[in-house]
């Protein structure tokens, strides 16, 4: 059971990690995919330095999580990934935005496999 | 003043004349009636019939050189396009000159005829550069509808190769969506149709270029086109390549006996059984009728302009931006192409073949005979390859129904078209500048003196005019032809022909002239030296090259994500390691 733990959690890595690097090699298919158009200037800045950092800080914080064991690796990619969808909703009840269901959905079922990870992966405290 | 003396003395009319450039692409020397065809193409035929057609004239080998030679007056590898992106090695594209991209070290026809006044417009096939300044919008055309690709599908946005993400069409300068009607031909026209009438109101003359699609691959047309063929090719590519050359003869186009060589890669049509002929000749059928489709959407264009008052002051240019194509699978429908062909949701079916959906070439077998009587197709540097019909036309063309065999070249079309709108090139106005930097020189003559009949040719005995592509190599010098072809169907040697009376290049006069010989191959040297033409790295195949290409395009990025996740993830999986072992070492 935790192989197949540790397997899910490593292809979550694997998935965050691989986005992250498309923000920094091909830009335009994965803004499309997010449903932004790939802006200019700062905002491209913006665009390709934020969101690529966040989902290779993601893929990074998972692996090690995974690679040292300690528990206090898992927390932070919990955080990011639970405040992301907790901020989507807040988007579409407060400015508009569309209700991103299906990504929503992603990002609690990770933060759900990320605990579980949590609790029986981790060596220690 | 000489060329303003060109303009007054070829035009009926006082004011400058509107300019048709259409360009047909991949077309035959002998696919139109007039040069010996059995394909019907009325619209041409009737142009022909007002103006002058050319018989010696020579284009590029391949697409988009050609295209830089006819839009500039400037050799290939000056222009920064020696070949198509798609085929250039590494080694070369590392090249600035080499890059396969109009650069702007040369004007375009268009700028300079905007600066005359003329509205400029294009409909269809581009090909010289994708990038914002590299589109036909920013290289002097104003309104514009255009392919950036090698080629598409005809029938809806979709890439006709896998080295394509999506068929890259844009209007304008901004990516564009083609309409779901979309027909190549019959859209080109329209959209030419509306650009001409958006400015009709204000007089100015226009410049209209419509490079079509057709009859490039794949090759495809309506079924009411088709059906116009159905049986016609019955009887097999080598009767269609005899039948051709004694029209050709027939009609003064070639000298006549002209003799022909049969191409290696014609199979021997007998042999085949009775289903694949009828399945061959379907492939050929639906060619015919795309080179119909095509004259009639031409046709359409014509009285449209007869219509709203402008044909009595418009001169059309028709020609091809090189010989036949010859790369169509010899077995189109067998099971390894079709699976191909299926993984980009194209078929073979005889039923519908050129239909949407469906996916064709011809068998290179009629591509000889599309070619018929010369040698070679296509990307070959052989007089089938480069020797493409060239028409003027219209009523402002004095001469009329004539034919010419006086070498031109499509360097010479750009200088055709300034001293036909009256204008001059900026390098000799200019020393050499436009627009605050340095422009390569036209080295094309404008062939207003063949159109007026003041002159039977307009280059000496003795001036060369050479070309390279790929490693192929050719040089024209009064009524000889070097030619060295390598690859596939060439033997890399060099040989002499007298092309004006042998343009079927069947017998070699290296051994009976060799001074000739080494005098050419002097000049070409000269040519090359001239021109910075690079050489070609050993064992390089064009075929091969499309595909290396063409995956790098499309899975670099792929390539390129998958080796830095490698990267990221190789020091976790040393940590992750060495903690096993050391756990299992306790």
């Amino acid at each position: 059971m935790n192989k197949i733990l540790k397997l899910v959690v490593a292809l979550l890595a694997l998935v965050f990690a691989s986005i992250g690097l498309r923000w920094l090699v091909a830009p335009e298919g994965v803004a499309a995919e997010f449903g932004m158009t790939l802006m200019e200037g700062l905002g491209l800045s913006s665009q390709i330095g934020d969101l690529g950092a966040f989902f290779l800080s993601l893929a990074i914080f998972i692996l090690l999580a995974l690679t040292t064991g300690r528990r206090t690796w898992y927390y932070p990619p919990i955080i990011l990934l639970g405040l992301t969808a907790i901020m989507r909703t807040m988007a579409w009840m407060f400015h508009g935005a569309s209700l991103a269901v299906d990504m929503i959905a992603v990002e609690i079922i990770a933060c759900i496999i990320l605990y579980l990870g949590s609790i029986r992966l981790a060596d220690e405290d | 003043m000489l060329l303003a003396l060109g303009h007054s003395s070829l035009l009926s009319a006082q004011q400058s004349p509107n300019i048709v450039l259409i360009l047909a692409d991949d077309l035959g020397f002998s696919d139109l009636a007039s040069y010996g065809s059995e394909i019907q193409t009325p619209s041409i035929t009737a142009l022909a019939e007002q103006g002058i057609s050319f018989t010696n004239y020579h284009t590029g080998a391949n697409c988009a050189p050609s295209r830089a030679m006819l839009l500039t007056g400037v050799d290939s590898h000056r222009t920064g396009v020696p070949n198509i992106p798609e085929m250039i090695p590494p080694e070369q594209a590392a090249q600035s000159h080499y890059a396969g991209i109009l650069g702007h070290n040369v004007v375009t026809v268009a700028t300079l005829l905007q600066d005359a006044g003329y509205h400029t417009y294009l409909s269809g096939k581009w090909h010289l550069g994708q990038t914002p300044d590299k589109l036909p919008s920013s290289r002097g055309f104003e309104r514009t509808v255009a392919l950036a690709d090698s080629g598409a599908d005809n029938w809806e946005q979709k890439p006709y190769l896998p080295i394509y993400k999506k068929a890259n069409w844009y209007a304008d300068g901004e990516e564009y969506q083609l309409p779901d009607d979309f027909y190549s031909s019959r859209f080109l026209i329209d959209k030419t149709i509306e650009f001409i009438d958006s400015n009709r109101a204000d007089g100015q003359p226009f410049f209209a270029y419509v490079p079509f699609q057709a009859v490039h691959i794949p090759v495809q047309a309506p079924q009411e086109f088709i059906d116009r063929y159905e049986g016609v090719y019955s009887d097999g590519w080598t009767a269609l390549r005899e039948q051709r050359r004694a029209r050709a003869i027939e009609l003064g186009v070639v000298p006549a006996d002209t003799p022909m060589v049969q191409m290696a890669s014609t199979a021997d049509w007998e042999a085949l059984g009775p289903e694949r002929q009828a399945y061959e000749a379907k492939r050929m059928a639906v060619y015919g009728a795309m080179v119909e489709a095509m004259d009639h959407h031409i046709g359409r264009l014509v009285e449209h302009l007869k219509a709203i008052g402008q044909y009595d002051n418009t001169v059309f240019i028709f020609s091809s931006d090189n010989g036949a194509e010859a790369m169509g699978e010899p077995q189109q429908n067998s099971w390894s192409n079709r699976r191909a062909l299926a993984s980009q949701g194209y078929n073979t079916d005889y039923e519908t073949l050129g239909l949407k959906g469906s996916f064709n070439a011809i068998n290179p077998g009629f591509s000889s005979a599309a070619a018929s009587p010369l040698a070679y197709y296509k990307f070959y540097v052989g007089e089938g390859g480069l020797r493409v019909p060239m028409i003027i036309a219209g009523e402002p063309v004095a001469i009329k129904n004539q034919l010419s065999n006086a070498s031109t070249f499509v360097t010479d079309i750009t200088p055709t078209i300034l001293a036909l709108a009256g204008t001059q090139h900026p390098h000799a106005r200019n020393k050499g500048w436009y627009g605050g930097r340095k422009i390569e020189p036209m080295i094309g003559r404008s062939l207003l003196p063949l159109v007026e009949g003041s002159a039977g040719s307009v280059y000496g005995p003795e001036e060369a005019v050479g070309f390279e592509l790929a490693g192929h190599g050719a040089l024209f010098m009064g009524d000889y032809k070097i030619v060295f072809n390598r690859g596939t169907q060439g033997d890399s040697q060099w040989h002499l022909f007298n092309i004006q009376i042998d343009p079927g290049e069947t017998h070699d006069l290296s051994a009976e002239n060799p001074a000739q010989l080494q005098r050419m191959l002097g000049r070409y040297q000269q040519y090359v030296a001239d021109n910075n033409v690079l050489p070609i790295p050993d064992g390089y195949k064009h075929e091969i090259q499309i595909i290396f290409n063409g995956l790098h395009h499309v899975y670099r990025d792929s390539i390129l994500i998958f080796i830095l996740l490698l990267l990221l993830i190789l020091p976790f999986w040393v940590v992750y390691q060495s903690k096993r072992k050391s756990k299992r070492a306790k």
